[in-house]
């Protein structure tokens, strides 16, 4: 009885260990749980954050939209090509991610500039091709607004990004890296200035691509 | 005790030979790329420090740049043939392109208006002396009289 008894509690230590391991990416953001109907029968349902519907043209002048990623997990973030401070560090952290994720037709990088006036969409090509990265992997958005920028980053992706004339450059945003999912949810935030955390990014794209 | 002091000896005297060895070593070089004054090591270890702060974000710690975005350091025939603009560069800036190993960098490069001529004494050394740069001191002798001509920025 007593062997009988540790065998068990083994087993379901195993099994604990096992499932903490495979322990799904958390889901940012508010959900809702709603009631619909189902064959006329009730079914509960939860209602995630999703990314809003956007529209921008990338560095090729082609029409980018949430389509563009649709099936798709993806990494986004928030630059500027004129930037001194945080930006080159976040580009060469950003080119690690595409090096490591090149050759995976599920995930791209969507780079947004916050400053849509100075970054054309000549620019960002030249700037693609500077870095070396090819524009069916990385694309760079433009082409809308710096306000619709600013509230896309805000409300879509909780990272930080505004126009502030006291700063060097004239702007603050956050260097976070946002992982998004296939159905256009937040997964994970990383500070694209640190290289541990951008480890810790390539790891969750694989963990999320296994769910 | 004894065994524990017995291995000090010897990691001192390994340390002591090494020392002999590094200054030996130095000493036999040809130039003017004296490596090992206390000069030298001050100006680097600041020269690092320096590097760090204001321009490895984009030429990066290992002096490699990015891309065709920022030109790299880690040997650089810009830096080999432009040591006086190199040096104006830290300050004022660069506008317009810039021709480093046959590729041309266009990204405008920022200056830190707030660098003293002995920073950027300091940051030469060590950009100078880093990677397969081997230049030797820059003394800020040197640096006063260069920074002189720099072309007055608009």
């Amino acid at each position: 009885m007593k062997a009988k008894n540790i065998i068990q509690c083994v087993s379901l230590l195993i099994l604990g260990a096992l499932t903490a391991c495979q322990e799904p990416l958390p889901i940012f953001g508010q959900r809702e749980v709603v009631t619909k109907k189902v064959d006329g029968k009730p079914v509960v349902d939860t209602v995630y954050h999703t990314i809003a519907p956007f529209q921008f043209t990338n560095q090729d002048g082609k029409t980018i939209t949430n389509e563009t990623f649709t099936g798709k997990i993806y990494v986004a973030d928030f630059f500027f090509t004129s930037c001194r401070t945080i930006c080159p560090i976040m580009k060469t952290q950003m080119v690690r991610v595409y090096e490591k994720v090149q050759d995976d037709a599920d995930v791209l990088i969507l780079s947004h500039t916050i400053d849509p006036e100075y970054d054309t969409v000549q620019l960002l090509h030249d700037f693609a091709n500077r870095l070396g990265v090819s524009s069916a992997k990385w694309h760079f958005a433009t082409g809308q607004p710096m306000e619709y920028v600013f509230d896309l980053a805000q409300k879509s992706y909780f990272a930080t990004a505004m126009e502030d004339k006291a700063e060097p450059d004239g702007f603050i945003h956050s260097g976070a890296f946002l992982l998004i999912d296939k159905q256009g949810r937040i997964r994970g935030k990383y500070d694209g200035t640190k290289e541990d955390d951008v480890n810790r990014l390539i790891r969750d794209i694989k963990r999320l691509e296994r769910e | 005790m004894s065994k524990r002091n017995y291995e000090f000896r010897i990691s001192n005297f390994g340390f002591a030979c090494l020392l002999v060895f590094s200054i030996f070593s130095c000493s036999s070089n040809s130039g003017s790329a004296d490596t090992s004054s206390v000069k030298f090591k001050q100006y680097y270890v600041k020269g690092e420090e320096l590097y760090l702060k204001h321009c490895s974000n984009c030429h990066q710690k290992t002096g490699t740049g990015l891309g065709l975005v920022y030109p790299p350091l880690n040997k650089s025939d810009y830096m080999d043939q432009n040591f006086s603009n190199v040096l104006c560069l830290m300050k004022y800036g660069s506008q317009g392109n810039l021709t480093v190993n046959r590729n041309t960098f266009a990204q405008p490069m920022p200056g830190v208006s707030s660098l003293t001529n002995l920073e950027i004494a300091e940051i030469a050394t060590y950009i100078y002396n880093t990677w397969e740069n081997e230049k030797g001191i820059v003394d800020v002798t040197e640096v006063n009289s260069l920074m002189k001509n720099c072309p007055t920025p608009e």
